[in-house]
């Protein structure tokens, strides 16, 4: 399915990456194992010894390159000295919410993003500009800042939604109500990339010739477009709309951090803060891993889906 | 990193920012079906005059901002004054007139977007070059590189290295420019590809002239209504970036960005207060500046595309 | 082959187009692809139109099923069975193609959906408009394509790409006869295609429309082709068709001067190529169109011919010549 090389490049991809993390608290300025262990944190002469020798900071940098890895492989991503916890357990913790707010959302955006864009781009209307308009605004605006007048106008003012967090008392009920208005927000960002995207995408490919032959055969408006101009103009932007996914995924850390909701971009916030780069070096790994996942599954998708990939 | 098919024919697609400098594509085209349509209908070349007037006054702001705003961005009147008549946009924690602010913010926040998009249009329009004039390996290589760059997740990449280097705007323009050359290397190199199959730099090549010289008088001309697009749109995505990073605190707190100045009033309670004046101005100049990028980029875009169209 | 008939003229007209004028805006300026074109097509009979690339024959096949791009605009009417197709909304228009009227465009592998199985494409009429089921119709398909001889079992489960060009050319016949239609325009059906496996497509789209008894627009550049082919032949030159008349009488006694000059091009003529190239269609000649490249002008060709009525057997000859 996936061919030998593309298959090496996406491990050479992840290797550099994971490497890349090894390697930036080492040539930063300052103390490596400040670097390492992250700022404010009281240490007494003879535990900075002692740390230095747990983190191997003695040991030749090859050395050290390899039980990074080694740690990189049990899941080990360090201890974050301000929490005073693992930071994959910490990981974990958040991340199960950021996914519940981003993922749900993402495939809303996608869904809806691909299928407006379509019909915008297939026909304009006086409807479909005003509607582009509208989207096109939201593309150009950071997500942190439409949030941010979501959660004035609506929250503030009307008090329709619960200001921050993502739950309150914990039922099924209470967390749908919190997290209904960020998710809006998330499926909108969503939704306005991937209708960009697609809108140009039909606007290429309802010039087709078999768009025209689809139209002589008898077939009528957007039956041409959904049953055959649609999954012509899908396949070629799958892989980017993938590349597009660390972006929009990068868009909901911002997001929570609007609507203080404790999954991973509050983690990021609050570890910026305090300078905790241990906390921050293992989210930015375990992001990298989910976006080259992402770009990965959407290239296995891709050959799945396009007949003349599959067929060779 | 499969086939991502690169613009073909008279109603290709055209490619749109993206907030971290890959190409998306999308704009507004009124053509149906094969052959040339005469391009941008009427109200795509409306929208795009718009977009133009909207940049150079941004730009103008940006040059002249001490002959235009009312008054120094850090003298202090009273604090949290909502917009009126003496601060037409109101006054901030500190007392600064809030005018004042974005007239300066957009000084700081165009010079970011311009340098981290001209080394981004540079680096990326070298590597696409070399990649696409010289073929083979070169070709691996480089657009190899450029798969992996393009896969990074680059604003939380930023983020840790902003966090240990606690940087100036310089560095953050530096660290975006050297990560969005992406997709301008893939275009600027399918083009080289053409170029270079081209009769005339055939002849050229057989005649004996050096590389650099049919890189310099016949390669370069032809790109640059390439790249001009690009480097607009990646000054969006500069723009966007630069914002977002200093809405987490990791800016330049001696220069006020608009990024900065949201960052200030989410963080120093304008936004539980409810001033929303506070906010609301320099995430509008964003989003409307960025806009007139976009629509500026994308009629450079089809432009190119029309005129490609009919030879 | 439709030589076992007297004369197409014992059919009555199905088809006439009168007076259509076709044009494209853009940014070069306009574009005057077809003027004043009037034509009839009979029932059962075969209807060529040859002329150089680029002279609008493809251009009169779209306008008739307003199948053109959005900066064309048509004038004239098309008239099928009492109504006049250039007026109709999309809505009627989506009735009738497929259905009435069918066409092939002249480039098969890029007409067909590159990411959908033959066999369905070859179906969706069926669906569109009789509304039958998918299996029902699928298996109609493989009818359809195994009389086309691409019925063994594994070509209906392909796709476009997986087939020669000449197969996808049947599928694209086979897509728009399924439903019978009362008139087919095909578009340079033996475009790319060697001389062998052209006359072989061709001998089977003659076979089956003849079985259902339906009309056949021919477009080609080929004059050999239309004249094994088609009862009569309309040659166009420039957007203008320059002389109409029955097939015998076109290669027999060729009036217009530019009908003369293409048939010295045919090989067994002695291949004598037409001198000059052919004119811009933004602005075309004064007069008449040929003028620049005519052999046998005079003065008065600096005004524009009418088509004007010659005798002959058929009665139905015609010519847009100040010689005649
Ligand atoms: N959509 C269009 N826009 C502009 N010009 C067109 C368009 N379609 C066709 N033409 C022009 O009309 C003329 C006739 O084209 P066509 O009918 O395709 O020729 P042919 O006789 O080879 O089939 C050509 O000069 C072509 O450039
Ligand atoms: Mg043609």
């Amino acid at each position: 399915m996936l061919s030998g090389k593309k298959a090496t490049r996406y491990a050479i991809a992840l290797f550099l990456i994971i490497s890349l993390n090894f390697f930036i608290p080492r040539s930063m300025p300052g103390d490596p194992l400040t670097n390492l262990l992250g700022e404010d944190i009281s240490l007494t002469a003879s535990s900075v010894q002692e740390l230095r020798e747990r983190m191997g900071l003695d040991r030749p940098l090859s050395q050290q390159f390899l039980d990074y890895w080694h740690d990189i492989l049990r899941f080990d991503l360090g201890y974050s000295f301000h929490l005073h916890r693992n930071v994959s357990d910490l990981i974990y913790d958040r991340m199960k919410w950021t996914l519940l707010l981003s993922l749900p959302a993402m495939v809303m955006g996608a869904i809806l993003g691909t299928l407006l864009g379509a019909r915008a781009g297939w026909k304009s209307s006086a409807l479909r500009r005003t509607q582009t308009g509208f989207i096109m605004a939201i593309y150009c605006a950071p997500p942190y800042f439409i949030s941010l007048i979501a959660l004035y106008l609506l929250s503030y003012k009307q008090g329709l939604f619960p200001l921050k967090g993502f739950y309150s008392t914990g039922s099924a009920l209470d967390i749908a109500h919190h997290l209904f208005l960020p998710s809006a927000m998330m499926t909108l960002f969503s939704l306005s990339r991937n209708y960009m995207i697609m809108k140009g995408s039909v606007l290429q490919e309802k010039g087709s010739l078999y768009a025209t032959f689809a139209r002589a055969k008898g077939l009528y408006d957007e039956q041409i477009l959904f049953r055959h101009v649609f999954k012509n103009a899908l396949l070629p932007i799958i892989t980017l709309l993938a590349l597009d996914f660390g972006f929009i995924l990068s868009g909901a850390l911002f997001i929570e951090i609007v609507f203080s909701m404790n999954g991973m971009g509050s983690l990021i916030y609050d570890a910026l803060l305090s300078r905790d780069y241990p906390v921050l070096q293992g989210s930015f790994l375990i992001i990298t891993i989910m976006v080259v996942s992402a770009n990965l599954l959407a290239d296995l998708l891709y050959s799945y889906l396009d007949p003349r990939v599959r067929w060779q | 990193m499969a086939g991502i098919k690169p613009g073909s024919g008279p109603c290709a697609m055209s490619e749109c920012f993206c907030g971290d400098g890959k190409d998306v594509r999308g704009m507004e085209k009124e053509c149906d079906r094969p052959y040339h349509c005469p391009y941008g209908g009427i109200l795509f070349r409306k929208v795009s005059i718009i977009g133009l007037v909207l940049f150079s006054s941004f730009l103008l702001a940006a040059i002249f901002s001490s002959f235009l705003s009312p008054c120094d961005p850090w003298d202090r009147f009273e604090p949290y004054l909502p917009p009126g008549q003496d601060h037409i946009l109101g006054t901030n924690d500190l007392g600064q007139d809030i005018l004042s602010e974005l007239i300066y913010g957009s000084r700081v926040s165009l010079i970011v977007g311009f340098g981290a998009a001209l080394m981004a249009t540079t680096i990326g329009s070298s590597i696409g070059l070399l990649a696409g004039y010289f073929k083979g390996m070169a070709d691996e290589i480089l657009m190899g590189i450029t798969d992996i760059f393009l896969m990074i997740p680059q604003i939380p990449l930023i983020i840790v290295l902003a966090a240990f280097l606690r940087p100036s705007f310089w560095l953050i323009a530096l660290l975006m420019g050297s990560l969005w050359w992406t997709s301008t290397a893939r275009v600027v190199r399918s083009k080289a590809l053409q170029i270079r199959e081209m009769g005339y730099v055939q002849s050229k090549r057989s005649l004996g002239f050096s590389h650099l010289h049919i890189i310099v008088s016949d390669v370069l001309p032809n790109l640059s209504q390439l790249v001009m697009p690009k480097f607009l749109l990646s000054i969006a995505s500069a723009m966007i970036a630069e914002s977002s990073i200093s809405f987490l605190g990791l800016g330049d707190p001696s220069m006020k960005s608009w990024g900065m100045m949201i960052n200030f009033a989410f963080s120093r309670g304008g936004f539980i207060n409810g001033y929303w004046w506070w906010y609301m101005a320099p995430g509008l100049c964003i989003t409307i500046f960025v806009l007139s990028i976009v629509l500026i980029g994308s009629f450079l875009e089809e432009r190119d595309e029309s005129i490609m169209g009919q030879q | 082959m439709n030589r076992h008939l007297p004369s197409s003229s014992y059919f009555r007209p199905l088809l006439c187009i009168d007076e259509m004028y076709v044009s494209f805006d853009t940014s070069l300026g306009r574009v005057k692809a077809a003027q004043n074109i009037c034509l009839e097509l009979h029932e059962r009979e075969t209807l060529a139109i040859v002329g150089e690339t680029g002279c609008g024959k493809s251009v009169i096949a779209s306008a008739i099923l307003q199948l053109l791009p959005s900066n064309a605009s048509v004038k004239g009417k098309a008239i099928f069975l009492g109504r006049d197709l250039l007026s109709l909304g999309e809505r009627e228009m989506a009735d009738i193609r497929g259905q009435e009227i069918a066409i092939i465009f002249q480039n098969p592998s890029l007409s067909l959906n590159p990411i959908m199985k033959v066999a369905e494409q070859v179906a969706e009429p069926l669906q569109i408009h009789r509304r039958l089921p998918r299996h029902r119709a699928i298996s109609k398909a493989e009818d359809m394509l195994s009389r086309f001889k691409l019925g063994d079992k594994a070509s209906p489960v392909m796709y476009p790409f997986q087939l020669s060009g000449g197969m996808n050319q049947r599928v694209m016949i086979a897509t728009s006869m399924i439903l019978s239609p009362k008139i087919l325009i095909a578009d340079e059906p033996s475009k790319g295609l060697d001389q062998s496996l052209a006359r072989q497509v061709m001998k089977e789209l003659a076979g089956i429309k003849d079985e259902i008894g339906a009309s056949l627009l021919l477009i080609t550049h080929d004059l050999l082709l239309a004249k094994e082919v088609s009862d009569r032949i309309a040659v166009m030159y420039c957007g203008e068709i320059v002389e109409a008349g029955s097939s015998a009488e076109i290669f027999d006694e060729p009036l217009h001067p530019y009908t003369k000059a293409l048939l010295n091009c045919l090989p067994e003529m002695g291949f004598k190529p037409i001198p000059g190239s052919s004119p811009s269609m933004i602005d075309p000649p004064e007069g008449c169109r040929f003028y620049p490249r005519c052999r046998e002008r005079l003065d008065r060709c600096l005004l524009s011919p009418k088509m004007i009525k010659v005798e002959s057997d058929d009665g139905d000859r015609e010519v847009r010549c100040w010689l005649y």
